[in-house]
């Protein structure tokens, strides 16, 4: 399953004013991988899912997905061509219903495929719910799974542990590998807790004031200085 | 004592509304409906006074020439929406609301000033399709049955579904692959076609069609519609707009102080009724 290509970011560099947020990225994910990205808050992490899903522009350098660059591409062509995201603070649609939140991503009206992905996720009692009337952790697995109702190849997740306790993280780490088999994902994800990210991912990269110090297997990168320095500060 | 002539107002109240509704409904305050209302009523004012032929032989003149009007007003407004609508659409609420207001004004200066169009006179002694009010209560009940019908499509075609998220979550939608831009100009042309086609019906019934048609006022008193009658479904600025209009003539003492009645609804209404008369049923 793991093999070519998917993401490519290629000397990309995002500057607000005088903050440089993103600099000099360069790494790729390989089709099939669960690729993690860490690093200390403001360490540019969402502004580069925001690069990659074409909220952002980038400053210089490129995103190359499936072999084509996305400079210029809006969020909805990036979202057609695959590239799906959740968001650090939860932005379901609360005023609609659990099923038109899964109708809307999917693009059409196919009520027993919402029900079937919401099964997926434990929510298909909650099907005319309306999406703001439903538990903080409920509404987390109902981003997700709208997430996956655009049909993605590449998912991004913005934190999607935040805010829950530790049986739900487990069931979650469950949960990703199953999705990711399951719709034959890439999936690249933002996650404070280290933890769990270990258990989860294949590689991480460590991002500091929007470069990355660090990148290779969870172990190598556990063991490496620069990332110690980062987040423990240089010793004495 | 039912005045029929009250009711055609009713029900021209209740399609601008729809018209303020449909934008709104993608989270889009658009204040533009008087504008292509007025542009839709000049169309008809201006072929029925000007070109002999759609006169016909009879003694009322004839539907199918209403219905010329019709025909080309629509596109022409629907290409002037198109055009306005691409640029005016990249502003956001508050500041899109104040460029449409800017966009109703610009036309009404043009109107006033170009003899062509009546300039501050108008244009007067536009021919009758109906011999009284009960054809007009029916041509517009037709219109807005039909309004109505395609908004009550809207609660389950995708393109609704659009709109609703969009105006739930404008960025969270265009990453799950709507099209915010274009949903919002489909909106947009869709409620500025719904003004002009009640525009060309308002022109014959009137008698008369001028620059003052288009006014802050009109901006003003179709948004009291929405808000009083909540912009959830299209039942609600229905109702908005048939109890609005009738309510100033059953209170008829009270003259032009009806417009403080519409600043009071929009300044009371949020505070009391924040999602208007008609709400959502919720699961």
């Amino acid at each position: 399953m793991i093999g070519s290509t998917s993401l490519e970011l290629n000397g990309l560099s995002v500057r607000f004013g005088g903050l440089q947020a993103l600099d000099q990225l360069s790494f790729s994910l390989q089709q099939g991988e669960i690729f993690g990205l860490i690093g200390p808050n403001g360490a540019g992490k969402t502004t580069l899912f925001n690069v990659i899903t074409g909220l952002t522009a980038a400053t210089s350098g490129e995103v190359r997905w499936q072999g084509k660059t996305t400079a210029g591409l809006r969020p909805d062509q990036l979202c057609n061509l695959g590239i799906a995201r959740t968001f650090q603070n939860l932005r379901v649609f609360s005023d609609l219903s659990c099923i038109d939140n899964l109708q809307i991503a999917m693009g059409c009206n196919d009520r027993r495929t919402a029900l079937e992905l919401l099964a997926i996720m434990d929510l298909q009692e909650k099907g005319t719910h309306i999406a703001g009337s439903l538990a903080y952790g409920e509404q987390r697995r109902l981003e997700l799974v709208r997430a996956l109702a655009t049909k993605p190849q590449l998912l991004l997740l913005d934190e999607p542990a935040a805010g829950m306790n530790p049986v739900e993280k487990q069931k979650l780490q469950v949960l990703l590998n199953t999705i990711r088999k399951q719709f034959q994902l890439t999936i690249l994800i933002i996650e404070h807790h280290v933890p769990l990210m270990m258990k989860l991912c294949d590689r991480l990269a460590v991002l500091n004031f929007g470069r990355c110090i660090a990148i290779g297997s969870p172990q190598e990168v556990q063991e490496d200085p620069l990332v110690i320095e980062a987040y423990l500060g240089r010793g004495a | 004592m039912f005045d029929i002539s009250l009711f055609v107002l009713m029900l021209l109240g209740a399609l601008l509304a729809l018209a303020v509704y449909l934008p709104l409904r993608a989270g889009q305050l658009s204040l533009a409906t008087p504008g292509f209302y007025t542009i839709g009523g000049t169309v008809a004012a201006l072929l029925s006074t000007t070109v002999p032929e759609l006169g016909g032989n009879e003694q009322t003149y004839p539907l199918t020439s209403v219905f010329l009007e019709l025909m080309l007003a629509i596109p022409l407004v629907a290409l002037l929406a198109f055009l306005i609508g691409k640029p005016v659409l990249k502003l956001k609420g508050i500041y899109l609301a104040i460029a449409t207001i800017a966009l109703v004004e610009i036309l009404r200066v043009v109107l006033l000033s170009s003899p062509w169009f009546g300039a501050a006179v108008g244009i007067f002694a536009i021919p009758q399709p109906f011999e009284g009010p009960e054809g007009y209560a029916a041509a517009f009940a037709v219109l807005l049955g039909i309004t109505a019908w395609g908004c009550q499509r809207l609660e389950t075609e995708p393109l609704g579904r659009e709109m609703a998220a969009i105006r739930n979550d404008e960025l969270a939608a265009r990453c799950m692959g709507v099209n915010s831009e274009r949903v919002k100009l489909i909106a947009f042309v869709l409620s500025a076609i719904i003004a002009a086609a009640a525009g060309v019906l308002a022109a014959h019934f009137f008698n008369s069609w001028s620059a003052r048609q288009a006014s802050f006022d009109a901006s003003i008193t179709t948004l009291a519609f929405v808000v009083l009658g909540g912009s959830r479904t299209w039942l609600g600025p229905v109702i908005g707009g048939l109890v609005l209009t009738a309510l100033p003539e059953l209170l008829r003492p009270i003259g032009d102080l009806r417009l403080i009645v519409f600043g009071l609804v929009i300044l009371l209404g949020p505070i009391f009724i924040p999602q208007g008369l008609i709400q959502q049923k919720r699961s």
